[in-house]
Order: structure tokens, then sequence, then C-alpha cells
């Protein structure tokens, strides 16, 4: 076994500082991933009891809980906050944790950006949220802010937009960030196509982040020109387009959504392996579907727009369906990495599982969409908020969830309960279910997104009711996590440094790892190097 | 064997059955094109998804680590040929699927060259006109009090320019099974075929402020001597608007309707009227025209954005009936001007 010495530089001991002090100018990248993990399940919570209110409020036809405005207010922040400050973040903070320990690094390779990175985080989204207390409300033109809607309404649209810019920042420092970190920091024997696939998804992911935020952050600039400085990009009457910012914004918005489900993908794709006794099937082939998608994911915007009628309908419908390609092949994978393994069905697993079974369905229910006749049928109506609730709460949120019990032991020295996570598996999986299915009938039956309210004798309240029911499921759901994770916190440390029989660098270090994350590293002689190990004290 | 092959052929037939009862049959020509595209994209994607989720339930039941049993797992992890078998898959669905929705989107993307009726449909916060361009009337709402509801003859073309006058919103018949934005500065075209007589909700599907839930409009499809009915009643009804002279005149927009559809002053005197404007940060405009449709303006008041207050001085008029609007909101916004 090859032994890495800790690189340290003698130095004299520093005076101890105030816990809130470390952890309010730390720069190492554990703590700054638990930063990341706390502050996006905090806005998680924000966006989710949002989704309450709104559910509750179309639990029936009439006005009952809140304003018009009220709601729109609502799903605009819903949108916006589960996208730019639960999803992604939460998914870099899981990066931000586990990529320098999964290529043997000891930390990122920019610390202070990295903190900087986070920090921007909270600014700009309590700057979105602090629209709540301006004059008329937070921003209410939904978390796509079509022009010219975006251009009406008062300083709570202001404050979205310099919030995003803000966030945006901090999107495109991390991505930086990771990037270098992957390509320059790998430990010894970790080659490239030895990389756990986590760490090529947070590769794919941060190239997107790097690539595609510039475009949004340009957006925002515009039309706060527009709205402030007496600019007309968006405004026919004087030569602007309004297409201009759908264009804009979904040249970015779609490769957004593969940044907001590659690190899902990859959490899975190490999972799986773990759980079922066997290597990831077609590691180069998940890697490929990894490189093509991201690629193609900037020729496809839109297909977001075909109901616009302005648009090359077959070269769009033609890289939407090409990418469904790349994603099946990802499906055959999982399969085929679970066929005659030896499967153990942890928490972790359960919720790999679900993650399969609910985003194959928002592939599925997508494919209507790619063929732009079938699209102006169903494009605006529920139907798309189901897709989008299947593929970013049924994939993303399950892929999270996965990732949250996986390494939970290595984050905090401590199992999550294994009883109350199964309880916590089966709620969410059957409120998710119950919650988001019916969507696709409603779109059928013709209800249209965004809408505050519906008349009684439009077909639609039965099955407004049901969803409204898996929604406050799926809360329960969420408590049964919350309370586990705090009956877990109060016990002592006990995890040992591999508890699930791990592939990747992270397993061999203790539980939680030291500051300098490793005291040894393995030799990397192929993408499981934990394994190899073992192996070896076996046969030894 | 051979049983439960058709058992299970039965099954994915009534599977698929179930689905395409949940999708509404089309209420025009372009419209059951769509639901059949829709029950063809069924056929493709549910033995996907069947198989897909059969082959995770089997895993799951089958290869779960028995208690005791410490073998380990066979560790194949696949070569190119079958990564090759994994891309031909489903290249070969979506290489079907493109060309069925191409050809169906070619159908519904027609315009029809010779169209019985010609509609322009002009749309803003939040509601709808419907102009009948050979018919010569227009017929209109009033934001959060009424829907406009149109008529349109079963079995005859109908041509729609779309059009907004504000921010982009969206014409959406659910039983047409189709929506087509309405885009400022850039209007749209399309043509449908009513083949169902019956009463088809609208409503605008894209997001345009506050009052969006309640941008709606009604459809009926009715025979076309009905229609012959309703059009000369709707002309008849646009000429009869009458109202007396009654002290200073008060115009007042809110949420983007006047409180009043009919002014009246007496004839050969200068009058005055005042303009409030109480929607926030939405321009109004005072006009005054001879008649509907007329391009020269006997009086324009500037635009101003509420919430504000203006007052015009305006010349005499001769006896007569006149025309007024905010030309912002066009005829949504207007009224009779009666000068006795």
């Amino acid at each position: 076994m090859a032994i890495v010495e800790p690189r340290t530089t003698e130095r004299a001991p520093e005076p101890q500082r105030h816990w809130l002090v470390e952890w309010l100018t730390t720069t190492d990248h554990k703590r700054i991933g638990i930063l990341y993990l706390l502050n996006s399940f905090a806005f998680f919570f924000v966006a989710g009891v949002f989704a309450l209110l709104m559910r509750t409020e179309l639990a029936e036809p009439g006005r009952q809980l809140v304003t018009t405005n009220g709601y729109n207010q609502l799903f605009t922040l819903h949108g916006t906050l589960m996208i730019f400050l639960f999803i992604l973040p939460v998914l870099v903070g899981f990066g931000n944790y586990l990529v320098p320990l999964q290529i043997g690094a000891l930390d990122m390779a920019f610390p202070r950006i990295n903190a900087l990175s986070f920090w921007l985080l909270p600014v700009g989204g309590l700057t979105i949220l602090s629209g709540l207390l301006a004059k008329g409300g937070a921003a209410a033109a939904g978390w796509t802010s079509y022009a010219p809607v975006s251009e009406q309404g008062g300083a709570g649209q202001d404050l979205w937009i310099v919030g995003l810019v803000v966030v945006g920042t901090a999107s495109i420092l991390s991505g930086v960030n990771f990037i270098v970190t992957i390509l320059r920091l790998r430990a010894p024997g970790m080659t490239m196509t030895r990389l756990p696939v986590f760490v090529w998804s947070m590769l794919a992911t941060s190239l997107l982040m790097v690539l595609a935020t510039p475009v949004l952050t340009a957006g925002l600039i515009m039309l706060f020109a527009d709205r402030r400085l007496g600019a007309f990009f968006f405004n026919p009457a004087h030569g602007g387009d309004v297409l201009l910012w759908q264009h804009v914004f979904w040249f970015f918005g779609h490769p957004e959504v593969y940044m907001l489900i590659l690190g899902a993908w990859g959490v899975v794709s190490e999972i799986l392996p773990v759980f079922s006794g066997k290597p990831l099937f077609g590691y180069q082939g998940v890697i490929l579907a990894f490189v093509l998608i991201t690629a193609l994911s900037f020729s496809v915007w839109a297909h977001h727009m075909f109901v616009t009628g302005q648009v090359e309908y077959p070269f769009f419908s033609a890289t939407t369906e090409l990418i469904s390609i790349p994603t099946g092949v990802l499906f055959f994978n999982w399969l085929a990495t679970l066929w005659r393994g030896r499967l153990r069905f942890e928490p972790p697993m359960l919720f790999a599982l679900g993650f399969i079974a609910l985003f194959l369905i928002g592939g599925v229910d997508g494919v209507w969409m790619a063929s732009p006749a079938m699209d102006f049928a169903i494009h605006d109506t529920y139907w798309v908020v189901a897709h989008i609730h299947y593929v970013l709460f049924g994939g993303t949120v399950f892929g999270v969830m996965a990732a949250s019990y996986y390494w939970f032991p290595k984050i905090t020295g401590r199992l999550l309960g294994r009883t109350l996570g199964k309880w916590h598996f089966w709620l969410m999986f059957c409120g998710f279910n119950l919650t988001f299915f019916p969507m696709h009938e409603l779109g059928l039956r013709g209800m249209p997104r965004r809408v505050a309210d519906y008349l009684p004798d439009a077909g639609w309240s039965f099955l407004n009711q049901l969803a409204t029911a898996g929604s406050f499921l799926i809360a329960v759901s969420l408590l049964v996590f919350l309370v586990n994770v705090v009956l877990t916190l109060r016990r002592p440390p006990d995890a040992p440094p591999d508890p699930w029989e791990g592939n990747t660098l992270e397993w061999a270090t203790s539980s939680p790892p030291p500051v300098h994350n490793f005291d040894r590293l393995p030799t990397v002689r192929s993408n499981r190097p934990v394994r190899d190990a073992r192996e070896q004290e076996v046969a030894r | 064997m051979a049983a439960s092959r058709v058992a299970r052929g039965g099954l994915a037939a009534l599977a698929a059955g179930l689905l395409a009862g949940c999708a509404k049959q089309g209420a025009t020509v372009q419209g059951q094109q769509i639901h059949d595209l829709y029950v063809l994209i069924i056929i493709l994607a549910l033995p996907v998804f069947a198989g897909v989720e059969g082959a995770l339930l089997w895993c799951v039941l089958r290869y779960r680590r028995r208690r005791g049993d410490g073998r380990p797992a066979a560790q194949g992890a696949g070569g190119p040929r079958t990564l090759g078998v994994f891309f031909a898959i489903p290249t070969v669905l979506v290489a079907c699927l493109f060309l069925f929705g191409e050809r169906t989107l070619a159908e519904v993307q027609r315009p029809e060259p010779n169209p019985a009726v010609e509609l322009r449909v002009d749309s803003f916060q939040w509601q709808w006109t419907f102009y009948y361009l050979n018919e010569g009337f227009f017929v209109t709402g009033r934001t959060l009090t009424k829907e406009p509801v149109v008529e349109l003859p079963v079995g005859a073309p109908v041509h729609v320019r779309l059009e907004s006058r504000d921010v982009v919103h969206e014409f959406f018949v659910p039983d047409f099974l189709f929506m087509r934005n309405a885009l400022p500065g850039r209007p749209n075209e399309f043509s449908f075929t009513p083949t169902r007589i019956g009463t088809f909700r609208g409503q605008c599907a894209e997001f345009c402020g506050l009052h969006h839930d309640q941008m709606r409009f009604v459809l009926k499809v009715v025979s076309q001597a009905d229609y012959v009915a309703w059009v000369d009643q709707a002309r008849k009804a646009a000429q009869n608007v009458d109202c007396n002279p009654s002290g200073p005149l008060k115009l007042v927009s809110k949420d983007n309707s006047w409180n009043t559809g009919c002014l009246a002053v007496a004839a050969g005197s200068p009058f005055s009227v005042s303009v409030s404007n109480l929607d926030p940060s939405i321009e109004h405009n005072f006009a005054v025209y001879p008649k509907a449709g007329a391009k020269q303006p006997l009086f324009q008041g500037p635009r101003f954005a509420g919430v504000a207050e203006r007052t015009f001085e305006l010349r005499p008029l001769p006896k007569g009936r006149y025309y007024f609007q905010c030309d912002v909101h066009g005829p949504a916004m207007s009224g009779a001007l009666v000068v006795k």
C-alpha cells in the first residue's frame, strides 16, 4: 500500500477561536459542503411550505387562503428557490464535500473562492425573498419571468433579478473551482477513466454552469436595463423582441435542467453498484452518455418554445429526441448493474431504486412533449408540471435523499436510522405519486399551469384534491426524515470508515474525515480502489 | 406459456386503451390528428415503460441478497457490444417517433386556403377580442366580470390571426388539443375546422400577470343556420347602445375595463371628459372616432400610466353616434359616445 504523507507545514499552533467564527470563516471544503447542505435544506423547507400553501389553495375552486397576487408570488418563489437555491446547491454541496475526497485531494483548488461561492447563495436567496417586504410583494412573473410580464411589477421583480445575478455568480465560481480541482488535483493513479462516476457528473455539471449561467446573467441584465434604465431589448414597440428573452432564458434554461439532474445520476450510479455488490455496468457507456447529454443540452432549448409558433420545428424536435438516446442508455446500464447482483435494501438503495422508477416516468412523459404537434395540446398545462416534478423531484430529490442516507455516516460519523429511513422512503414514494401522477390527467383535461383558481364545473376538482392530499403526505415523509436526522445526531458517533462496503476513496478515511482528509491513501488501480484494498486485505 | 403470453398481451392492450381513454378526442380535424399521435406515442412508449419498470421489479424480487448467502456477485460490467445494443434500441424508437411526429405536424400546421370564417383574435391583460373580419363586428368581454362568448359554424374551416397588445398570452382550447402563443409584435396564424357541435371553453395558458387565471372565453360550435342567426343578432346589438346626458363625464378604468360603455353629451357645446386610470403601471388613453374601425380620430388623448387622473377638453360635436376607446386596449375598452 502506497502512503501519501499529509502535506503539513510547521507552524505555530493557532489560538482556539469561537466555533461560530470557525464556521463563518472556514475554507475547508467539508465544512463548506456542510454549510451548502444546511443552506439548501433551509431553502427546501421554505419553498416546500410555499408549495403546500399553493396545493391547499388549489384543493377546491374559489379563493380560500391567498389572494391572486399572493398565489402568483408563491409559484414564482417556489420555482425560483427550489431550482436555484435547493436543487443545484444541494448537489454542489455534496460535490463540495465529496469530490476532493473521491479524487484523493486535500481540498478544492481555490478554497477561498469556494467559501465566496457559498456565501453568495444565502445573500442572493434572501435578496429574492426580501421582495416579500416590498410594496406590491415579491416577484410574481414565474421562475421563467417571461418578458414583458416581468417588465411590469414593482421592486420585488428587481430584487428577484439582482438575487439571481448573485446566485448565478456563485454557480460560475464554483463551476470553475470544480473543473480545476478535478483536472489538476487527482491523486496518483486516479486517471480520468478511473474517476468515480459522481465526480464525472460534477465535472459535466460544472462545464454547464460555466458555459450556460453567464447567458442567464446577460439576460437578467438586459431585463433590468429595460425595467430601470429605459432600454428596449424586449419591447416590440421600440424595435425590441419579446422572443429574445425566451431564447436567452432557455439557452441557459435547458442546460440548467441537466445541471439539476446530472449530479443525481452520478449519485445513483455510485450507490447501485455498492448495494448490488457489482461494478457499475458499462462505466464507459455512462461517461459517454454524460458527455453526449452535456453537449446536446445546448441544442434543444427551443423545445420550450414550440407553442410560440416561431421556431424551427424539425431541428429542435430532432435534437430533443436525440437526447433521449443517451438517457435511455443510462437506464439500461443501471438495470444491467442490478442484474444478477446481490441486492441489499438499505435506505440509500431504496431511494436509488425509487429514483429509477420515477425518473423513468419523467423521461417517458417527456417523449410526448418532444413531438411539436403533441406539445400543442399539453405544453402549458399541468402535464408539464407533472413532467418537471417527475424529473426534478422523482429524479433529483430522490437522488438527493439517496445521497443523504449514503453519505450521512461519512459527514457526521453516524448512520441514519434504518427503520425511519424505510418509512421516509415509502411515505415519500406514495405521496409523490399521489401528488404528481394525477397532474398528467389534469393536463390532458386542459388545466393550465399557474392559475390561482379554476371553475367548479371544469372537472378538475377531484384530481386537485388527490394532489393536495399527496403533497401533505410528502410533508409528513420529510418530517420523518427530520426526526431521523435529529435522533441520529443525538447519538454518539459510531460509524466505521466504510459502513457500506463502498468503492470510492471517501470510504478509505475515517468518518468524519480529518481536516487534511487522508492519513494514508490506498493505491488507485481501478475505479473501485477501496474495494481493491478490501480484496487485498482478505487475500492476505 | 402461450396462454400467459396472450394474457400479457391483453393486459398491455387494456392499459393502452385506458391511457388513450384519458385523452380527449379532438373537436376539430386538427385536434383529432393530435389525439391520434398521442395514441401512437402510447404504443411506442408503453412497452419501454413496462419493460424497464418490469425489469426493475424483477431485479428487486429475484436478486435480493438472501440471509447467510455470502457468495459475491459475478463481476461482469459489459463490453462495447452490449453498449452498442443499448444505444441501438432507443435510436430505432426515436427515429419512428420523429417521422410520425413530423407527419402530424405538417397536417396541423397546414394553412386553410379558403376559410369560411376569418377571425382576428386580439389579446391583452386580461381579455380577448374576437373580430369577425368578413362579417364586420367584434365580440369582447369585460375583465373579471364577463367572458366573451363567440360562435362558429360546424364543419367550416376557420382561420385565426392571433395578436397581443401587451404581454405574451396563449389561445388554448383544450377540446381542440391546441394552444398557440399571442406574441406582441409577432402575429401568429393558424387554421382549424370544428367537427362537433358543442360549447368549448378556452383560456389563456401563458402566465400573463395578475388576473391570468380569469382570462377565459367560450367558443360555441353551432349549425350553419344558428350561426347565421347569431351573426345577425350580434351585428344589431352593436348598433343599439343608448344613454342620456347627465352631469360631467367621468370614465374610470379598473382592471382594464371602463366603468361604462356609453357616454352622452348635448350637441353644439364643448365638453370635458375626466379619465381616471386605476390600473397600476398600465397605460390607457381616451380617443374618439366617427365609428368603430375608423382610422382618423376626432380626438386622441395622450397615453398615461396608472394610478393617475387626467381631464380632456373636447370641441363641440354635431349630433350623432360616435365611438370611443382606449387605443392601448382597443374595442374591449370601448363604448358609444352619443351626442344628442
